[in-house]
């Protein structure tokens, strides 16, 4: 579904991403784990599409297209999604046009009727539940106010909702006490299917006890370093980042 | 040398006009004479003056205006207004009852021509009063000189009508023509009422709108005006809204400026009594080539007063906006609280907006707070919208009515605010799809 080839991206004069590769199938759930400033945020900004990093050499093809010339409108459309590690404040657009303008988007593209305002409050009544979170987040801003836990939940409810086939969440556990941590992860893993591809990006392997990875990978300085199963991430858990930049140094 | 000739050929202009007016059946030809002195004596703004810093008149005052002929006739299509309930049409300037809906005089609104309020003992110099000092004392004098009437509008005492009158000001005219609409709103105590004040302008070719309210806000009395500032692309609108409040007294102007080429409106409350009230907001759009110049000034000069000046202002295209709002808290006005808010929004590059918060304060006990804003759109937002679908003209389209949604949800009178909102919804829609 996903194929990351040589990726080399930049802000600025700053290299960040230098040869990335990675390859996730549909039905897999993929960890990218790796310590700060490895370029983590990095890749999932550039997936989705950000402005300000520049993409100097390598292919990214998702479904067999090129993921790198579509707009970030179009990558949602055609089922990307990305769960902000910070997702931003708009006060005076409110969660339920949002959400509607967002799913609407999503079908017409893939050829389904818009929902009308009674199905669509069904589904969403729905997801909200999942993700244990009152009604009254519809009518307000989105995110406007939101705590640091309920701006989470706010994404992953988003991403219930679109239904992509390829997930990236940023950092998405950061910040969450453990209950807000299982209530995320319950709505992460609803949505594991085979046609599914789900992408963590992870500081730390806590995450992973609640969804658990096909396979985790280590970024650092720009690149996967070590890729293994999830015995990887205990390992990580256990001795840290060091010894896999130490191995980098050696190869 | 007299301040025509100093200032030349434009004011010779405007003095034919005048003194084509036959004047010998007016019962207020002495105001009028005395009015249209003073403007001579003022004349047009001198090149820097304060008042004027970023708007320009030279095109105006280089520009030959007919006085209005009576009894024109507007569009039918542009007659069909939106809006239901009561209405008094106003067709360059002139009060035109065979196409107004006058309102339910059972609910104690009563409305009357200024010949009619002179046969019935009202006095010409308040009717035709002229407020001192602004930068468009000039024009309230020409507009006293000139009105071809005066729609007097009172509400009696305690009276609450439920209807709200729809005020709808029309210009129209195949030759460049100027009209000098006078509105005098007067609430007396008690009372409590809702008025729509809608300047539709004409398009070809250039026309004058130099219109002038006066209103007044009796003790415990509550006036909300409504205006609405659209078409005449063409158009130079002139306007002053002079207001005073009397003690607990209410003064609220929800404005929203979607039209005119040129524009000015300067707004004057005087919180003259303890404990009145004014609240001035509004917003505006100088797109294409408009040019929207919103002047605001409140006088805090009792004790307990409160005002609240909150405005939006968006420029777009080669679009030019300026918002002074001023708040003077004088010396008695003890206890008082003025709150000022001007948030602007640049969607070009080719845009400007001047804004310009003031506070002076003679006062030692009060509350007072300001502040402004210019910028763009959120580029953070921008994309947090486009990751989720939503193109980009969409995604800009609803970060700026989310812009201007804190007004607009203001505007408690719901046909209003749905035909502010719409008219909003399709200007920048068109707007933002030209966005680069």
């Amino acid at each position: 579904m996903l194929s990351i080839r040589d990726l080399h991206a930049q802000i600025g004069d700053r290299k960040i991403l230098k040869g990335l590769d990675l390859e996730v199938a549909a039905g897999e759930v993929h960890a990218i784990m790796g310590p700060n400033g490895s370029g983590k945020s990095t890749l999932a900004s550039v997936l989705a599409g950000r402005e300000g990093y520049e993409v100097t050499r390598g292919s990214v093809s998702y479904l067999g297209e090129d993921l790198l010339a579509m707009e970030p409108e179009e990558r949602a459309r055609a089922g990307v999604f990305l769960a902000f590690q910070y997702p931003v404040e708009i006060p005076g657009v409110n969660n339920a046009y949002l959400l509607k303008a967002a799913l609407n988007a999503v079908r017409k593209q893939r050829g389904e009727p818009e929902l009308d305002a009674f199905e669509f409050l069904e589904l969403v009544r729905g997801k909200m539940k999942l993700m244990q979170m009152d009604e009254s987040f519809l009518n307000r801003g989105v995110n406007e106010g939101f705590s640091g836990g309920e701006k989470k939940r706010n994404e992953i409810l988003q991403m219930a909702v679109l239904e992509p086939k390829l997930a990236l969440l940023d950092e998405t556990d950061s910040g969450l006490d453990i209950d807000a941590l299982r209530v995320v992860a319950k709505g992460v893993n609803s949505l594991r299917s085979p046609e599914r591809a789900i992408v963590l990006v992870t500081h730390y392997q806590r995450l992973l006890d609640y969804i658990e990875p096909d396979r985790v990978h280590v970024l650092s300085d720009g690149r996967i370093r070590k890729s293994g199963d999830k015995g990887l991430a205990l390992e990580l858990e256990r001795r840290g980042y060091d010894w896999i930049r130490q191995e980098a140094e050696v190869a | 040398m007299s301040a025509a000739t100093a200032q030349g050929e434009p004011l010779l202009r405007y003095r034919e006009a005048f003194d084509g007016r036959d004047l010998s059946n007016d019962a207020a030809s002495e105001q009028r004479r005395a009015a249209f002195e003073h403007f001579l004596k003022l004349g047009f703004p001198a090149p820097r003056e304060e008042a004027w810093k970023y708007t320009s008149l030279r095109r105006l005052e280089s520009r030959k205006f007919a006085p209005s002929p009576r009894g024109l006739l507007p569009d039918a299509g542009a007659l069909s207004s939106t809006l239901a309930g009561p209405r008094i049409v106003l067709v360059n300037g002139e009060p035109r009852s065979e196409l107004s809906c006058a309102p339910d005089e059972t609910e104690g609104l009563r409305v009357s021509s200024l010949e009619e309020s002179l046969a019935g003992g009202g006095s010409a110099a308040a009717l035709l009063r002229v407020p001192v000092g602004g930068g468009t004392e000039r024009f309230a004098a020409l507009n006293a000189a000139m009105c071809p009437d005066a729609l007097l509008i009172e509400v009696e005492r305690d009276a609450r009508p439920t209807q709200v009158l729809h005020l709808l000001l029309m210009s129209c005219g195949d030759t460049p023509l100027m009209s000098h609409p006078r509105i005098v709103l007067r609430a007396a105590a008690g009372s409590e009422a809702r008025i729509v004040l809608h300047h539709v302008g004409a398009g070809e070719p250039e026309h004058f709108v130099n219109a002038f309210v006066d209103v007044e806000v009796g003790p415990d009395a509550q006036l909300h005006v409504y205006r609405m500032l659209e078409g005449g692309t063409k158009t130079f609108h002139i306007e002053r809204i002079e207001a005073t409040v009397a003690q607990r007294g209410r003064f609220v102007l929800h404005d929203a400026q979607l039209g005119a080429s040129l524009a000015r409106l300067d707004v004057t409350a005087r919180l003259a009594a303890p404990d009145a009230a004014a609240e001035l907001t509004g917003l505006f759009l100088a797109d294409g080539t408009r040019h929207l110049d919103t002047q605001l000034r409140v006088d805090h000069l009792a004790t307990g007063t409160r005002s609240l000046q909150d405005y939006r202002g968006i420029a777009a295209g080669r679009g030019r906006a300026v918002f002074n709002g001023k708040a003077v808290v004088h010396q008695d006005a003890q206890q008082s609280v003025s709150r000022q808010v001007s948030r602007n929004l640049l969607l070009s590059s080719g845009a400007e907006i001047d804004t310009k918060p003031e506070l002076e304060i003679y006062a030692d006990d009060v509350q007072c707070s300001h502040g402004a804003t210019t910028g763009q759109l959120d580029p953070a937002a921008l994309f947090y919208l486009r990751s989720r679908g939503l193109d980009e003209s969409e995604a800009r389209n609803a970060l700026t009515r989310a812009f201007t949604g804190a007004v607009v949800s203001r505007m408690d009178h719901e046909p209003f605010a749905r035909l502010v909102h719409d008219q909003l919804d399709s200007r920048l829609l068109r707007l933002l799809d030209h966005v680069p």
